[in-house]
């Protein structure tokens, strides 16, 4: 009976041992991404615009991570772990950091506001155009423009 | 535009201006620079790299201390590090302690390093690297010497295998057991 047993264990290990080393078949990020996402630690730049040895590690080990079918939510959890939020290029969107997010939006839609604002107010402040084939001038003013190219004909 | 409205965009202007000028001033006057030679050391508490509990600068005052900024990824490091050990067996027997902070760093990594180089003495992780921001290491590696009062003999920023900073780092060792 044990001997059909380790028998057993022995044949899934020797199956199991190739799709082990085979990593993620389906990869549920990739490193080019990730790349754009996380901070070089020492040169505050993106991974993918630094080749500094602490950004080479940090690479090594999002590897490693894709190639064990970690999703990218869960390699910036781990790297915010060790290295803190300030890993991540883009801020959270909690807290105090969620200003870092509202504050352009409020910023672009205040000045659309203050524009269509003066837009509107200098629209209606302007001067209503002459009436289509009137001369514009007053009746005793048209008169004597008359006379005067009355006398001149 | 009528003049109450051209007023208040003008104060919204001139606010968001204040604004950045105060953003810009905070940012300045919180920049982390390198504390100077004669004054205390900033104090931490930093979690061991290797087996439990935390180390706290403040509970070694009364011993000198060598403070060694490092990092598995930093190539001078690997050099430096045969050094300090060698050091570490030197300096040991009268007192000095010596404290390894490992900075920006994969505490996987530095273990497997810690292990490579056969480093002894005590290593305290600083993955986030708060506490080297506020010792204003800008590379490792970087080595402060404290004396007996926690106070910063001498700041060898580099690695302790340049030729100037063996004879440097004696001297501020002898300096900190005096002190």
């Amino acid at each position: 009976m044990i001997a059909r047993l380790l028998a057993v264990v022995a044949a899934a290990l020797v199956l199991a041992a190739p799709a082990a080393a085979a990593g993620c078949a389906r990869p549920r990020t990739s490193l080019a991404y990730l790349e754009g996402q996380v901070m070089c630690p020492i040169c505050h730049t993106t991974l993918n615009q630094s080749d500094s040895a602490a950004a080479v590690q940090i690479e090594n080990v999002i590897r490693a991570k894709i190639a064990k079918c970690w999703t990218a939510q869960q390699i910036e959890t781990l790297l915010v772990a060790n290295y803190g939020p300030a890993i991540l290029a883009a801020p959270p969107h909690k807290g105090f950091d969620l200003l870092a997010w509202w504050l352009p939006i409020a910023g672009v839609l205040g000045g659309a506001l203050v524009l269509a604002a003066g837009v509107w107010r200098w629209s209606r402040g302007r001067e209503p155009e002459p009436a289509a084939g009137g001369s514009g001038l007053d009746e005793e003013t048209e008169r004597r423009l008359d006379e005067a190219l009355a006398r001149f004909e | 535009m009528s003049r109450r409205l051209k007023l208040g965009a003008q104060l919204l202007a001139l606010g968001c201006v204040a604004g950045l000028l105060a953003l810009l001033v905070w940012k300045l006057a919180h920049q982390e620079h390198a504390p100077k030679v004669g004054t205390i050391a900033p104090v931490f508490t930093l979690r061991r790299l290797e087996g439990a509990g935390k180390v706290s600068l403040a509970s070694l005052r009364g011993k000198p201390v060598v403070l060694n900024f490092w990092a598995s990824w930093c190539i001078p490091c690997k050099s430096e590090a045969v050094v300090l050990e060698r050091d570490w067996a030197r300096y040991k027997g009268r007192g000095v302690v010596f404290l390894g902070v490992d900075d920006k760093d994969f505490a996987s990594d530095a273990r497997r390093f810690v292990a490579a180089h056969g480093l002894t003495f005590t290593m305290l992780e600083d993955g986030s690297g708060s506490v080297t921001g506020r010792y204003g290491v800008a590379q490792v590696p970087e080595t402060y010497v404290l004396n007996r009062q926690g106070r910063i003999v001498a700041h060898l920023a580099g690695p302790l295998t340049y030729p100037r900073f063996a004879g440097e780092f004696r001297q501020a060792i002898a300096k900190a057991e005096a002190a």
